[in-house]
């Protein structure tokens, strides 16, 4: 029907309640759990066969019900973010077989976690706009209901609204743009958008379209104006949800700019991109400055999301082929340095109870494993050498000073030097003599979460000691980013 | 109908959502505001559908078909959420619920 791993993960969610059902009546949630693991395995082994026939060319098929065909493009670029997006997921869903053992209800997070994880893979793989729009809000909505997770406390539900507006108000923008696309081409599919922009004058029109695009999709990647929600909506959902919010539904905002920077915004392109790199260096600096004033470390590392979407931003905004590589490989070492943090700093929470820094001196003295995997992801964030976010911020670095924006080349290399002072912080304060009770009492995490976190710890280091098939990989999705349009047969 | 004067009137609808989402205190209205501006979008889809004199895309229709479902599904999870939130609190003022800041 769509692609594979779509169809896969389409199936298993649909199919997730009925486990769930039979979950509750054993009472043993740990079989929506692992029935979750093994979807996602699944759908994630099968990007693989996808990712075979995608490098011989890109490919699209479609999906008609009635006056409607719903087209899905494989390229890839698809299939680079959706192994991103997977091998995340499969993580977190190992990681909460554990977290959430105790919480009630859990067969009902298993099924929004996967419909959410869905939506995600629908949205890299969709070839038009509007099918885009549809798994936007699938994985939106499951996002809403996920966010309000935790049980009884009034900061999840108050997190929950507050993004539910301000991403119910983004979508509406997104689709408002969608409209005055389509008034204008007639199309929405981004072969066709390529082809009916790819020659054309700038209007009026497009301007106001691609600027309200870039608000609708702005709000849900968190650019600065627009990020009020995030830093609430990431710190009360569940550790392993924020690790996926934080790690992997951001950036689906970055993917949909990408991508529409090549197709539909062609005649204004580099007005947009000059819009866009002013937004990025307001989006860095909020994000490494706020982090400062954090005491929770949730919230601490939600807003430090925030700084580097600005270094993604950046890389965008330079719009050359070496930066959207640089752009592509720091979404997948994101999605792994903050998939890590978020993981490690859930365990620490699952053991002390408590999300204050302060609380959390002395803790690696109980939790070995967990505070080292902390370390090392918290360096890698910063850019440390030998660790995969150097590679990636390196790379939009070069591509900056090769494209004459050495001011933007500047301002990220200031503003990793800035992140290292809230970073530092949380690793001196781990290592500090521990003084309270509770991490005097606490024990190292159980299994089940440390073996997630050991397999993307040690990604972190493999990646960035040998980037190649990465580099590769990325290279690859941002050439057919930037070749659509002749691919389009102009 | 010419398509300039509708697209002004969806503007003027969405800007009406976005002051609505900016203004109200009762978390209902805000909802409300949120449905203004998703139907501001499809008008200007439906609006847009007749370019050409004498022939209507049904492309557009069915997209604003399935994005009234959408906004449907959305406006569900919000009033749950309102419930759990009137619940917990007792009002629906959303000024009582603000002891997180961005």
């Amino acid at each position: 029907m769509f692609a594979l791993p779509l169809d896969l993960l389409l199936i298993f969610t649909g199919l997730s309640p009925l486990v769930g059902l039979i979950a509750a009546r054993l009472n043993r949630s740990s079989i929506s759990g692992a029935y979750s693991v093994a979807a996602l395995a699944a759908s994630a082994v099968s990007v693989y066969e996808v990712y075979l026939e995608a490098s011989a060319g890109a490919f699209t098929s479609a999906v008609a019900v009635g006056a409607f065909a719903s087209y899905m493009r494989v390229d890839m670029l698809a299939v680079g973010m959706s192994a991103v997006f997977l091998l995340l997921a499969v993580a977190a869903a190992v990681y909460s077989v554990s977290y959430m053992a105790n919480e009630s209800g859990s067969p009902i997070y298993y099924c929004l976690l996967l419909s959410m994880v869905s939506g995600m893979v629908g949205v890299v793989f969709s070839g038009d706009l509007f099918t885009l729009f549809v798994f936007w809000e699938m994985m939106c909505i499951s996002s809403y209901v996920l966010v309000a997770f935790s049980r009884g406390s009034g900061d999840s539900i108050e997190a929950a609204f507050k993004y539910l507006v301000m991403s119910g108000a983004g979508s509406a923008t997104i689709l408002l743009g969608t409209s005055l696309v389509y008034g204008m081409s007639g199309t929405l599919s981004f072969e066709g958008l390529a082809l009916a922009f790819g020659r054309s004058q700038p209007s009026l029109w497009l301007y106001v379209a691609s600027m309200i695009l870039l608000v609708g999709f702005g709000v849900k990647a968190a650019i600065v104006p627009l990020h009020t929600w995030l830093p609430d909506a990431h710190s009360a959902a569940p550790s392993p949800i924020s690790a996926l919010l934080s790690g992997v539904v951001i950036e689906a905002g970055i993917y949909a700019l990408c991508r529409l920077c090549f197709t539909a915004f062609l005649p204004v392109q580099s007005q947009w991109l000059s819009v866009v790199a002013v937004l990025s260096v307001v989006t860095m600096l909020v994000g490494n400055i706020m982090p400062l004033l954090q005491g929770d470390v949730k919230r601490l590392l939600a807003y430090s999301s925030i700084g580097h979407v600005g270094y993604m931003l950046a890389g965008l905004s330079i719009g050359t082929e070496l930066a959207l590589t640089g752009t592509f490989m720091h979404i997948f070492n994101h999605a792994l340095m903050k998939g890590v943090a978020f993981l490690c700093v859930g365990a620490m929470i699952y053991r002390i109870g408590t999300r204050q820094l302060s609380d959390m001196y002395g803790i690696a003295r109980r939790m070995p494993v967990t505070a080292t995997a902390l370390s090392i992801s918290l360096f890698a964030l910063i850019g440390m050498p030998p660790l995969n976010g150097f590679m990636s911020e390196l790379t939009i670095v070069t591509a900056a000073f090769q494209s004459d924006l050495a001011w933007l080349g500047i301002s990220v290399i200031v503003n990793s030097v800035l992140s290292a002072a809230y970073y530092l912080r949380v690793v001196g304060a781990m290592f500090r003599p521990a003084e309270s009770a509770a991490v005097e009492g606490a024990r190292e995490a159980p299994w089940v979460m440390l073996v997630p976190i050991c397999a993307l710890v040690s990604m972190i280091i493999i990646f960035g000691l040998w980037p190649d098939p990465l580099m590769n990989l990325m290279r690859q999705s941002a050439a057919c980013l930037t070749t659509l349009l002749s691919q389009g047969g102009v | 109908m010419d398509a300039p004067y509708l697209l002004a009137f969806v503007f003027a609808l969405w800007a009406v959502g976005i002051y609505c989402l900016a203004t109200k205190r009762n978390m209902l209205r805000m909802i409300f505001g949120l449905e203004i501006m998703i139907n501001a979008a499809n008008l200007s889809f439906i609006s847009l559908a007749a370019g050409v004199p004498g022939f209507v895309d049904p492309l557009a229709h069915s997209i604003v078909v399935v994005s009234i479902g959408l906004s449907a599904a959305m406006s569900a999870v919000a009033i749950t959420l309102v419930v759990f939130a009137y619940r917990h609190y007792g009002t629906l003022d959303v000024r009582e619920l603000r002891r997180l800041r961005g």
